[in-house]
């Protein structure tokens, strides 16, 4: 899809602004209107914007400024979830748990309006990531549906109605992010039916997001999944991971994580070269799409930022030597 | 035959302790050994029992409020793990910090024991139920110092039996909760079965052994000869099959059944689990019977776990 040689790119999120995660607050609290909001959310976009193109990132993203979960951000837009309160990942990190209540149906977009607003700001390529359906039932309780497949495939068809959307506005690039896939590999058969679902008659190229995952249970079968690309988180397993990807012919593009975001050191620029070289083992340079393992949202900014620089810098000296 | 409701331990923690823990303990791995004030735990054990006695729930647990993760949480207290990083836990979206066994494991200090001991302060009529587990920790558990398999659950089991020797002065009731035994071979069966005699054997105090996440289809018949008193089953996962073992094999111990779905917001319908618990009563007549949510209600949100515990309060009513 693309002409240039190793597109760089993100897979989402991005640090939000310190002066941002306050005013959300005092919004939340009642202090703020949403006129206020409004503007701050979009001010902190063209932030991320001008980071992403001083960085020099050639696909790009808002940094998800808007969202704060990848699942009930997505599960308060479509109706016949609710949401009850809070449950335990670990420790003392918890998570809004959706739940689905009733049939669940188109209520209000979901990412076209963050497109739109995007590429009004920006001559950069865009690439629209979405939490995936399977991942979003994975991560929700389920009142509604008799088993988890058919709640799957309904949320399916509700969110292939915001896939097209997105293209009708011009999007060209829609990512399915889909972390919950490598965790139950009894079900890969609906995350595949799920997959074509939610592509049907979207004509823009496709790519799949995965994370912290044993890849070990979903490869080869994930070849066959509706998309163009599979994106992976690499460098926190210091890429061991690639040589499951050796034993098959792996027919797709490939994302490939080469930049660790649970830490706060900054790679070096060689180091990302040679950690980038590893993907023309499973590939040719001219399918591997690089980008960091995952989203950025947990590093402090300034972090951030230099680990994109980095990663940029290495692709371009990639480039002249390919 | 009459039913006493109780639940399987966990139950989500009140949101101000929740904060109150964030701030002790932080958000990384490294909070484990923070100093938790025991005035402030004792605060949210009092809600969370208040909870339970509201919803008439007639065999208590604490809730098991300051276990950071599931079982995985009693290896921060005996001495010869270490902790390492996260990994799922069973099938569900939540994770536990994977134990390592470096050396011998022993008591050097109590387990549960202060913890229950605060919970008996608040509640000094209703009987509480401790939970412990011992095979499911080993399996979580990755061994970089026993020979064998069988050596780390036989000294876990001792070091089991020197808290359960304190905890039965305080309570009748002790817990072993073991998902991880739904999983096991035969040959682990009967390493559990002698760790469960280690365990018990001398301890004044009723048994129970808890399994949930699956049906007993692997554990049965042998179960049946483990040297407990009460063997729970988790009918919500295994419901057709735990039937069938019940039809097939009896049950000459008291069974504890878990019928509520302790991991899904939907709550059950009281008459459809009336009529499921006279289904597996007109199979198998344990010697008692309890009836809980099949697994802890640490899974649900604060409003729908007490939910659960007032349909199961009036299921049995």
């Amino acid at each position: 899809m693309s002409n240039l040689l190793l597109p760089t790119t993100v897979v989402g999120s991005y640090p939000k602004p310190k002066w941002l995660n306050r005013m959300i607050r005092e919004y939340r609290e009642g202090k703020l209107s949403d006129d206020i909001m409004e503007e701050a959310y979009k001010d902190a976009i063209k932030l991320v914007v001008k980071e992403h193109e001083i960085a020099g990132v050639d696909i790009i993203w808002d940094g998800e400024m808007r969202r704060e979960e990848m699942t009930s951000y997505f599960a308060e837009h479509i109706e016949g979830f609710t949401i009850y309160g809070e449950v335990r990942v670990w420790g003392n990190n918890y998570y809004k748990k959706p739940a689905i209540v009733d049939e669940l149906r188109y209520k209000d977009e979901l990412a076209v309006g963050d497109f739109k607003y995007l590429k009004s700001i920006t001559n950069k390529r865009i690439k629209v990531p979405i939490t995936g359906p399977y991942t979003i039932v994975d991560w929700s309780f389920n009142e509604y549906y008799k088993n988890k497949e058919e709640a799957v495939y309904a949320l399916a068809e509700v969110m292939n109605i915001e896939l097209k959307n997105l293209v009708k506005a011009g999007a060209d690039y829609i990512q399915l992010d889909e972390p919950a896939i490598p965790t139950h590999d009894d079900e890969l058969e609906i995350a595949k039916n799920a997959t074509e679902i939610v592509t049907k008659g979207v004509n823009a190229y496709i790519g799949m997001h995965m994370c912290y995952g044993d890849y070990r249970k979903i490869y080869p079968e994930i070849l066959e999944f509706k998309v163009d690309q599979l994106d992976f988180e690499l460098a926190n397993k210091k890429f061991v991971d690639l040589k499951i990807f050796k034993e098959y012919d792996f027919t797709k593009d490939l994302g490939f994580g080469c930049i660790d975001v649970h830490t706060r050191r900054i790679e070096t620029k060689e180091e990302v070269k040679e950690s980038i070289r590893k993907a023309f083992e499973i590939v040719e340079p001219k399918r591997v799409y690089v980008d960091p393992d995952c989203g950025l949202k947990l590093l402090p900014k300034r972090i951030a930022f230099e680990k994109l620089k980095v990663m940029v810098e290495a692709t371009k000296e990639l480039r002249e030597e390919l | 035959m009459k039913l006493i409701t109780t639940t399987i331990g966990s139950y989500l923690i009140p949101r101000w302790f929740r904060e109150y823990l964030k701030k002790v303990e932080g958000l990384q791995k490294e909070g484990e050994e923070a100093e938790v004030d025991k005035e402030v735990y004792k605060k949210a054990v009092v809600e969370v029992i208040e909870n339970q006695n509201k919803a008439k729930i007639e065999l208590l647990t604490d809730g098991q409020l300051i276990w950071q993760d599931f079982l995985a949480y009693l290896a921060t207290k005996i001495s010869g793990f270490e902790m390492d990083g996260l990994t799922r836990y069973f099938d569900n979206n939540v994770y536990y910090r994977i134990p390592i066994v470096k050396e011998k494991v022993s008591r050097s200090k109590p387990i549960i024991l202060e913890e229950f001991s605060i919970a008996r302060e608040i509640e000094k009529e209703k009987n509480i139920k401790a939970v412990l587990s011992c095979f499911t920790l080993a399996k979580l558990s990755i061994n970089k110092f026993y020979k064998n398999e069988e050596e780390f659950i036989l000294d876990l089991a001792k070091v089991m039996h020197e808290e359960a020797k304190e905890l039965a002065k305080k309570t009748k009731y002790i817990q072993l909760s073991e998902p991880s035994l739904l999983y096991a071979s035969k040959e682990e069966l009967e390493m559990v079965k002698q760790a469960v005699e280690i365990i018990t054997s001398n301890v004044d105090a009723k048994f129970f052994l808890v399994t949930y996440f699956e049906s007993a289809e692997k554990i049965f018949p042998e179960v049946l000869d483990f040297k407990i008193d009460v063997i729970g089953l988790d009918f919500v996962e295994g419901y057709e099959k735990n039937l069938s073992l019940l039809k097939e094999y009896g049950i000459d111990k008291a069974l504890q059944i878990g019928i509520l779905d302790g991991r899904n917001t939907k709550m059950e319908n009281v008459e459809e689990v009336k009529s499921k618990l006279k289904e597996i009563l007109d199979i198998a007549s344990p010697k008692e019977v309890y009836v809980s949510p099949n697994t802890g209600l640490e899974f649900l949100p604060w409003i729908k776990a007490y939910e659960k515990l007032e349909v199961l309060g009036k299921v049995v009513e």
